[in-house]
């Protein structure tokens, strides 16, 4: 069965390890061992029994041990070793046509493994976490609180120091990016600055903490993963108004709403005893999917795609898993059974709807169910409206105004679209369909008010209060139970057996007295025993703050996951997290508190090469800010900002043909209806979000089609293109030069005074003599040629001042748009 | 170079993609501009291309809407006879059809609109509605076998484009871009144009995640090149800024980036530095590219009168002959209106005349300055079209056919793909492939291959799965490649 000569032979020649290694620490299962096989065995020995090669398990214990396929302690015994070493086709692991290749490094830690006694441990997010003591350091100095011991154990571990702490000026730019997603203001700065007592840095933590801007900030990645959006997507893409959620979400954020009442509301706040109209609002959360209004859609196919879209968003947003694979087969990774997907989407499948969208001519169009929101006063409008028109309206009048207005319009020579024209000549009987149709569009939107102001008006406001300003959100509701089914391959038409709810079956059970419907699904997902939840959601809390979560892959938990390299921390802030009530505010403070999120974010070459990702925490994180909080820091900075909080979707400046495309949907208009006034300048936040035509000026954002916990941020040239010429940022710029005139008089106090809004510090020498120069060759540009400096200032719907100079004014908002633009504005530092 | 970069550069390609939070516009940055660099980043990272490529680039001319391959390509001489006989059951069994004729209860049969001809050496029938892409019949591979699963339309060309039929996922152009990286110096990678039919007749959009990056970084996403207003968003200058105002302002900005640059050390600042000087190259590289002044009268009035238009698929044809030359990886046309429900007879031979001659002009351009040798042209729509009326077939108006997706017709030109050849059949009713049936993901298999790209290994890692544009399918099909 072995091959001794040539076992010996390949370990004879296995690379020795590098010279400078320190002695080779003991294999770990978790982070050296379940990786390797995962991605290179799992496959085919996994727990997906029907692609299940052999009979050979690798992702259990018993299956390793079996056939002496793994024999602790003894390499040259065990058939896994065996086969990764062997060089003939037909016994090499894996084989050539897996497209996997084992290293050398890779099959000597197998054997390494097998050597000192094959040690197998349980994936460890699978167990729920218990509390690690807190590691003892050498530096309890630098210690402010428990995170910093794990930091800085592992950081004296590998002989490396942490960095001092930032400035205080960058502390409280980065935190308050941090946490209210705007810059300091000069006040706030000089304040933090000024406020030379113990416990000054806490202070302005507990003040951002409490301020309102706090919830709009942490909102944003929770619409990312709610894929939240304005419209529903697809053909058609009609508006909603699932804003009504987004606000329930900033409200409960202010109100630091523990975050199993906040998960529970969201899943089933429809099923608690009394729903308040709050907790059935907050259900939206899952009625934030895609809605396909195609005129061919099959309605089940549909319903069977929210179906999926709920059970595979619960899953990445609770449980940090990517159970969509299960929706056809066993998953080849995780222990989660094709059966246990179809028992998770019973819980969502007694909901009232259709899987359509109706309302085609309307520019809002919702599903059922819905809630309706409409107050008293809008009700009686309504009332009013339909009254008076079924009074007035009936088909005989409209027939009659149509004829009317069709016998107008065939004889007017002025009338602007001739084909229409030549239809409304033809007699009704010979007209082709399509263009009987367009005939009939055109009368509704603009002749009858020709024949019949009145009645076109009425018609209009019925539209408006009956439909597109008729206040609803989409919500959960379980009125309508269904049998659910194994469904073969996902398809929705061939059904195998029928389940009933319940939660995978690797995970700790539900209670026997749980409801067997959402509910008893969201009290299970944030109960103590059930191991994700908490590790999953502060994760993502530390990947806000640092940019990478201590688990890089956040979307992902399962045993293909990112080993971490601090564990203990992780399970640490979950459990604290978890048994200090979920109080997040308490978990944000903890963070932002720590001596290790208090770093300066400089970087040596020597620890860059070490720790290129900062996994460590040898220093600050310094990331690249999100759009929406860099369009807000623009607005803020330059005193455009309005900053009320919440509310329908308004409508900034974005290039006037940005929907066009859509407009070829007759049935609406797809004009991007601009705002004006205060309404240009909220928080990006509030910005209408068109799922087929996202923001122009959103770059590297989720999409908001399906959930998304993770978003990779990176460097092109047209974000550059976008922060240089997008009029948001041109206007701000004249803001901002304004603000900078008006606030002194000399050139020198001037600038700095803008740098100071922009960046919270001081420049040093060197940036102001750059500046300086900057602004001399601007201002030398501008003066000789008045017309530009007119016309830059033009730009944004504010006028300019006229009390300053054109050219001073115009010189000044070039050297204010390149500070909106400097790489540091751009970062959190 | 300072040493930090070369620090960073040291890191590997898959590190540098894998990254999340940082360190993607260094490698974005080698990538965009200096090919040369991307190279030497490649061959020692994660090996692609895997193997000799046949096509540098792909031009996409994407016709939305699902072409009628009954009245176009697919050639069944007998269906004359059977002229609105009802289609037998047996044809049309096990098939789904759009809700829009699910309910219908007569399946009459309507033939070819117009007769097929005999084009080329090869003899090759097609419509006579395509006289100049029936010229190009001895040099096409005509592939009569396609198949999909999908229905409707977003979720059609969402499955041809990304490999599922939900919005989410990476598209062909982001793939290739992320496994291959830029040619272009001063052009993103991926662009795209599009257009409608001249009727506008039907709601066939665009979406933006037909050209998306899904979950890869978005840096790898399509670019859309506009006809009206900027032609890439926020291109212009702002009125009164000229470009040596531009010039200083972007130099004063460098200063003081290259100042923090030497305090704290992150090589993410160098790649900004950079990122801002391409913006600026790419301020005079697109509007050049839009320039057409070069162009000899001949050239023009080969891609028909509707060059002149702006935004029309001629000029978009042209464009891409234009962005190809400029060394742009993957060029996606989209163009709307072969969604011919109740206006076949109306709509089909206009749609023809609007598309067959551009096409044409674009490969014979190609060919005539070298391109077509390394360039992979494919003309393909989400799905085709039933063989019964969908509708009144007595109403001129008022008839025409529904969507298909058992079996459709879509074709290629160019480097690496046999020439003259129809691959695939299917039965007399062009309902249902009876030979050498192309899966969308055997397809999508193929272009990466002729790229030089083994669909298997073109992978991104992904909650935990290794994704690939193919998804866990798709084969090869040697039958296709010269």
């Amino acid at each position: 069965m072995l091959k001794f000569f040539s076992l010996f032979l390949v370990v004879g020649l296995a690379p020795a390890p590098a010279p400078a290694a320190p002695a080779p620490a003991p294999i770990d299962y978790t982070h050296d061992i379940r990786p390797i096989l995962a991605e290179n065995c799992f496959y085919c020995h996994g727990q997906d029994a029907t692609k299940r090669k052999a009979k050979l398990r690798l992702d259990t214990r018993e299956g390793q041990l079996a056939n002496d396929v793994v024999v602790p302690g003894q390499p040259t015994e065990s058939e896994l070793i065996a086969r990764i070493l062997s060089t003939e086709e037909d016994e090499q692991m894996p084989p050539a046509d897996s497209h996997r290749v084992l290293s050398p490094a890779q099959k000597d830690t197998l054997r390494r493994w097998v050597a000192e006694g094959a040690p197998f441990t349980p994936h460890w997010t699978f167990s729920a976490p218990t509390r690690p003591t807190p590691p003892a350091v050498r530096g309890e100095n630098w210690i402010q609180n428990p995170i910093d011991r794990f930091v800085l154990a592992r950081l004296e571990t590998e002989k490396l120091a942490p960095s001092p702490e930032a400035p205080r000026a960058t502390l409280i730019r980065r935190v308050s990016l941090d946490l209210t997603g705007l810059p300091p203001t000069p006040a706030e700065l000089a304040a933090f600055l000024a406020d030379k007592k113990p416990g000054a840095y806490e202070r302005l933590v507990d003040r951002l903490l409490a301020s309102p801007h706090y919830g709009e900030r942490m909102a944003l990645p929770w619409l990312d993963a709610a894929r939240y959006a304005d419209s529903n997507g697809f053909q058609q893409d009609g508006d909603t108004f699932q804003w009504i959620w987004r606000d329930w979400v900033v409200r409960a954020l202010n109100a630091n709403q523990p975050f199993d009442q906040f998960t529970i509301e969201q899943l089933a706040g429809d099923l608690l005893p009394n729903p308040t109209i709050d907790q059935r609002i907050a259900t939206a959360f899952n009625r934030n999917h895609l809605l396909n209004g195609e005129g061919g859609a099959i309605p089940e196919e549909q319903r069977h795609v929210t179906l999926f879209d709920r059970v595979d968003t619960t899953a990445t947003n609770w449980l940090g898993l990517t159970v969509a694979c299960a929706q056809c087969h066993d998953h080849k990774f995780d222990p989660i059974t094709q059966r246990d997907y179809y028992s998770l989407l019973a819980a969502f499948n007694n909901v009232p709807e259709t899987g359509l969208v109706g309302g085609s001519s309307y520019k809002v169009r919702t599903a059922a169910p819905v809630l309706d929101l409409a107050t008293p006063e809008h009700k009686a409008q309504l009332a009013a409206v339909e009254a008076r028109l079924a009074a007035l309206k009936s088909d005989e009048l409209l027939i009659k105004l149509r004829g009317d207005w069709e016998a107008q319009i065939a004889t007017d020579e002025t009338f602007p679209i001739p084909a229409l024209r030549a239809t409304a000549a033809r007699p009704a009987k010979e007209r082709p369909e399509l263009e009987n149709g367009d005939l009939r569009r055109y009368f509704f939107k603009h002749g009858l008010a020709k024949v019949h102001p009145e009645l076109a008006q009425l018609l209009a406001d019925l539209a408006r209060l009956k439909v597109d300003d008729y206040p609803r959100v989409m919500v959960m509701e379980d009125s309508k139970p269904r049998d659910t089914f194994i469904l073969d391959r996902g398809n929705y038409e061939t059904r195998l057996d029928q389940v009933s709810f319940a939660t995978p079956e690797f995970l700790p059970p539900l209670p026997d007295d749980a409801p067997r419907n959402r509910l008893g699904l969201a009290r299970w997902l944030m109960s103590p025993a059930q191991p994700l939840t908490a590790r999953v959601i502060v994760n993502r809390h530390w990947q806000t703050f640092f940019g990478l979560g201590l688990v890089k892959t956040s979307e992902d938990f399962g045993v293909q996951s990112d080993p971490p390299v601090h564990q203990a921390l992780l399970d640490w802030l979950a459990v604290e997290y978890r048994d200090g009530g979920w109080n997040t505010k308490a978990l944000n403070r903890l963070i932002v508190t720590s001596a290790t999120y208090r770093q300066s974010s400089r970087v040596t070459p020597a620890l860059l090469e070490r720790d290129p990702e900062n996994r460590l925490y040898a220093r600050g994180a310094r990331i690249r800010l999100p759009a929406m909080v860099i369009r807000d820091q623009a607005l803020a900075v330059s005193g455009l900002l309005v900053d009320r909080l919440g509310g329908k979707p308004v409508y900034p400046y974005q290039p006037a043909d940005i929907w066009d495309s859509l407009a070829i949907t007759k049935e609406r208009d797809f004009t991007y209806p601009q705002s004006t006034g205060e309404d240009l300048y909220r928080r990006s936040l509030y910005t209408f979000w068109r799922r087929t035509v996202a923001p122009s000026n959103m770059f590297d954002a989720s999409a908001r089609n399906t959930c998304k916990v993770r978003t990779a941020i990176t460097s092109t040239p047209l974000h550059a293109l976008t922060t240089l010429n997008d009029p948001t940022f041109i206007e701000a710029a004249r803001a901002l030069a304004a603000r900078t005139l008006r606030a002194a008089s000399f050139r020198e106090t001037r600038l700095a005074h803008a740098f100071r809004l922009v960046l919270a510090r001081e420049p040093d020498a060197a940036e102001k003599k750059l500046l300086r120069t900057s602004l001399e060759k601007q201002l030398a540009r501008f003066t000789t040629d008045p017309a530009a400096a007119e016309a830059f200032l033009t730009v944004g719907a504010i006028p300019r001042d006229p009390a300053f100079s054109t050219a001073e004014h115009a010189a000044y908002t070039a050297v204010c748009l390149a500070l909106l633009n400097l790489d540091e504005t751009l970062t959190k530092s | 170079m300072n040493p930090l970069s070369e620090a960073h550069l040291q890191l590997t390609r898959r590190q540098f993609f894998g990254r999340s939070a940082t360190g993607i516009g260094a490698a974005a940055l080698t990538s965009l501009l200096n090919p040369d660099a991307l190279a030497a980043l490649t061959a020692s990272g994660n090996g692609l291309p895997h193997f000799a490529p046949k096509a540098k680039r792909v031009i996409l001319l994407w016709q939305g809407g699902g072409p009628s391959q009954v009245d176009l390509f697919d050639y069944k001489p007998g269906l004359e006879k059977l002229r609105l006989q009802e289609l037998p059951d047996s044809v049309r069994s096990g098939n789904r059809l759009s809700t829009m004729t699910a309910s219908q209860k007569k399946f009459p049969i309507l033939p070819a609109l117009k007769p097929f001809k005999q084009y080329g050496r090869s003899g090759r029938w097609l419509s006579e509605l395509l006289p100049h892409i029936g010229g190009l019949s001895d040099e096409m591979c005509l592939i009569r076998s396609m198949r999909t699963e999908a229905v409707n339309h977003s979720p059609g060309v969402t499955f041809c484009l990304t490999g599922s039929q939900i919005p989410g996922r990476p598209s062909m152009g982001s793939w290739l871009t992320y496994g291959l990286g830029s040619l272009a110096a001063d052009l993103p990678s991926f662009v795209v144009m599009t257009s409608s039919d001249r009727e506008k007749t039907c709601g066939q959009l665009f979406y933006e995640h037909y050209w998306g990056s899904g979950f890869i970084p978005s840096k790898f996403q399509g670019v859309r090149l506009r006809s009206e207003g900027e032609p890439v968003l926020y291109l212009n200058d702002a009125p009164g800024l000229d470009r040596a105002q531009k010039r200083a302002l972007l130099d004063d900005i460098a200063s003081l980036n290259h100042h923090q640059l030497d305090l704290h050390g992150d090589p993410e600042t160098d790649t900004r530095i950079a990122q801002y000087e391409m913006a600026f190259k790419m301020q005079a590289s697109v509007p050049g590219l839009l320039e057409l002044d070069k162009e000899s009268p001949a050239t023009l009035a080969s891609y028909g009168p509707d060059v002149n238009r702006p935004g029309s698929y001629a000029r978009n044809c042209l464009l891409a002959r234009r962005l190809a030359e400029r060394g742009v990886r993957f060029i996606q046309l989209m163009h709307g209106g072969w969604d011919q429900h109740r206006n076949l007879s109306t709509q089909l031979e206009i749609q023809c005349r609007d598309t067959d001659q551009p096409t044409a002009a674009l490969i014979h351009d190609l060919k005539q300055r070298g391109l077509l040798e390394d360039t992979l042209v494919i003309f393909a729509g989400e799905f085709g079209r039933t063989v019964f009326v969908q509708g009144d077939v007595s109403k001129r108006d008022g008839h025409g056919r529904d969507h298909l997706g058992s079996a459709y017709s879509t074709w290629m030109v160019g480097a690496g793909v046999k020439t003259g050849i129809a691959y695939g059949e299917t039965d007399d009713f062009s309902y249902n492939v009876v030979k050498d049936p192309v899966h969308v993901h055997d397809w999508q298999a193929t272009i990466l291959h002729l790229l030089g790209i083994d669909h298997q290994r073109l992978t991104y890692r992904y909650q935990g799965r290794q994704f690939r544009l193919t998804d866990v399918h798709g084969e090869v099909l040697r039958g296709l490649l010269a």
